[in-house]
Order: C-alpha cells, then sequence, then structure tokens
C-alpha cells in the first residue's frame, strides 16, 4: 500500500482528498496545514508520494517542494493547484513537482494522477 | 460525496478565513503597507475559493476568485489603495459573511453582486499607492 503525506492549509481539502484516496488503497500516513509542516512530516514518515498545495501559509509549496528535493532528490510530489495558477504550477514542477491536480478535484483525475506518479516512480 | 459532511466543515473553515480576513484588514486600514497582512487576505481568498468551487458554490467562488485577484494587485503594488480599495476589501467581506450565512441557514447560496465583482475587478493593478 502506497503511503501519502497531504499538505493543505485547508482541512476541508485534505479531507476531502483522504476521501478520494483512502478507499482505492492509499495509506494516509501524515497531514501538513504549512509548507514548513510537510518538510518536516516528509523527513520523519518518508511518504512514497505527497499530495501540496501550492498556496500554504509560512513557507509556500514552491519553496516546500525545493527543500524536500534537496533532501531527497526522487521525492515524489503532486501539487494541488486552482485555476488561474499555470504559472506557478510550472515553477512547481521545474522545481521537482512531478505532477499537479487542479481544484475543484474530480475525484478520477485525483486517482489517475496518484497512480501515475506512484508507477512512474517504480 | 458526503454534501452535508462537507457543507458543514466549508461553513466552519471558511468563518474562520473569514474572521481572519477581518482582523488583517482592520490591520491593512492602520497601514495599508502592511505586508504580512496583504499575504494573509491573499491567501485565505485563494482557500476559500478552492473550497467552494470544490462543493459548486458558484457565486462564493466567483466572490472568493475576485477578493483574492484583487489582493494580488494591490501584494504587486505593495499597499492597498486608501480609501477606496480598502472600502471595496470591507465591502466584499460582508458580501462573503452574508453569503456564508446563508449557506448556513437556507443550505444555498444567494446569486452574486454583479456590481461588486465589476468594482472588484476594475482598474486592476492600476499602480495607484496609497
Amino acid at each position: 500500500m502506497k503511503r501519502v503525506l497531504i499538505a493543505d492549509d485547508a482541512s476541508f481539502m485534505r479531507q476531502m482528498i483522504r476521501d478520494i484516496i483512502e478507499p482505492e488503497g492509499f495509506e494516509v500516513v501524515g497531514e501538513a496545514s504549512d509548507g514548513v509542516e510537510v518538510v518536516d512530516k516528509f523527513r520523519k514518515l518518508h511518504p512514497d508520494v505527497v499530495m501540496m498545495d501550492i498556496v500554504m501559509p509560512k513557507r509556500s509549496g514552491i519553496d516546500a517542494v525545493k527543500a524536500i528535493r534537496a533532501d531527497a532528490p526522487a521525492a515524489r510530489i503532486v501539487m494541488c493547484s486552482a485555476l488561474g495558477q499555470e504559472a506557478l504550477v510550472t515553477e512547481a514542477i521545474q522545481a521537482g513537482a512531478r505532477d499537479f491536480i487542479v481544484k475543484p478535484f474530480k475525484p478520477e483525475a485525483v486517482l489517475t494522477t496518484l497512480r501515475k506518479v506512484v508507477e512512474k516512480a517504480d | 460525496m458526503d454534501l452535508a459532511k462537507y457543507r458543514a466543515l466549508f461553513l466552519e473553515e471558511a468563518t474562520e478565513h473569514l474572521a481572519e480576513m477581518s482582523r488583517a484588514c482592520l490591520a491593512l486600514e492602520k497601514d495599508p503597507a502592511n505586508g504580512e497582512a496583504l499575504d494573509l487576505v491573499f491567501r485565505l481568498a485563494h482557500s476559500i475559493k478552492g473550497m467552494a468551487a470544490s462543493l459548486e458554490y458558484e457565486s462564493i467562488t466567483r466572490l472568493a476568485h475576485h477578493l483574492e485577484d484583487r489582493m494580488a494587485a494591490f501584494r504587486a503594488q505593495g499597499a492597498v489603495d486608501v480609501p477606496e480599495g480598502m472600502a471595496l476589501l470591507f465591502r466584499g467581506l460582508e458580501a462573503l459573511e452574508r453569503m456564508l450565512g446563508a449557506l448556513r441557514e437556507h443550505g444555498a447560496c444567494p446569486p452574486a453582486d454583479e456590481g461588486l465583482l465589476e468594482a472588484l475587478a476594475a482598474d486592476r493593478g492600476s499602480g495607484k499607492k496609497a
């Protein structure tokens, strides 16, 4: 079972992702509500995949991607973005994120992206 | 999707966000170039937009999106326009509060105030400073 760390400042969005992925065989090993916490939890939990919002308090998602990738160059990170954030998504991909999903989340799109990222890494 | 569960979660979190945005706007009223407050209002508007879009609350999504874009313009110019920009922000927060109240009371959102949306979109990034 693949282990996932979810990072979003809105507990609503974390719950929604959890409800989409857990019944499909992914284990949520932790949640983070800001860009500092996600880096700390990545170091402690060593998840297979991180699903991370781009806009977060304390440290942006892009900064957090850079910090995680500096520690673990093979880290698999999926960015969660919203319409109108294309430039930030591009920046996040350049920083090392593997893929992205766009809010509002469509369960099938979330699962397809997550599976693709997991399979590519394997 | 368990809409009742998500609606309750949304209302709780959006109401907290709105209270934080109000406090940040009061800080901006005293100091229109308060960078921390500019970032906070931008980020919370973004967060409400994402949550509302997930539940297809179109009018709240549109208002939060316009507030987010207006805040992006204020961040880019380094300050909120005074007094017009501040007045617009407070109008936006009041409208959001009314929408959340209606959603809580009646389970549905009222339509967006098109005049307010137009005002938020007008002269964006004009470069006017306080």
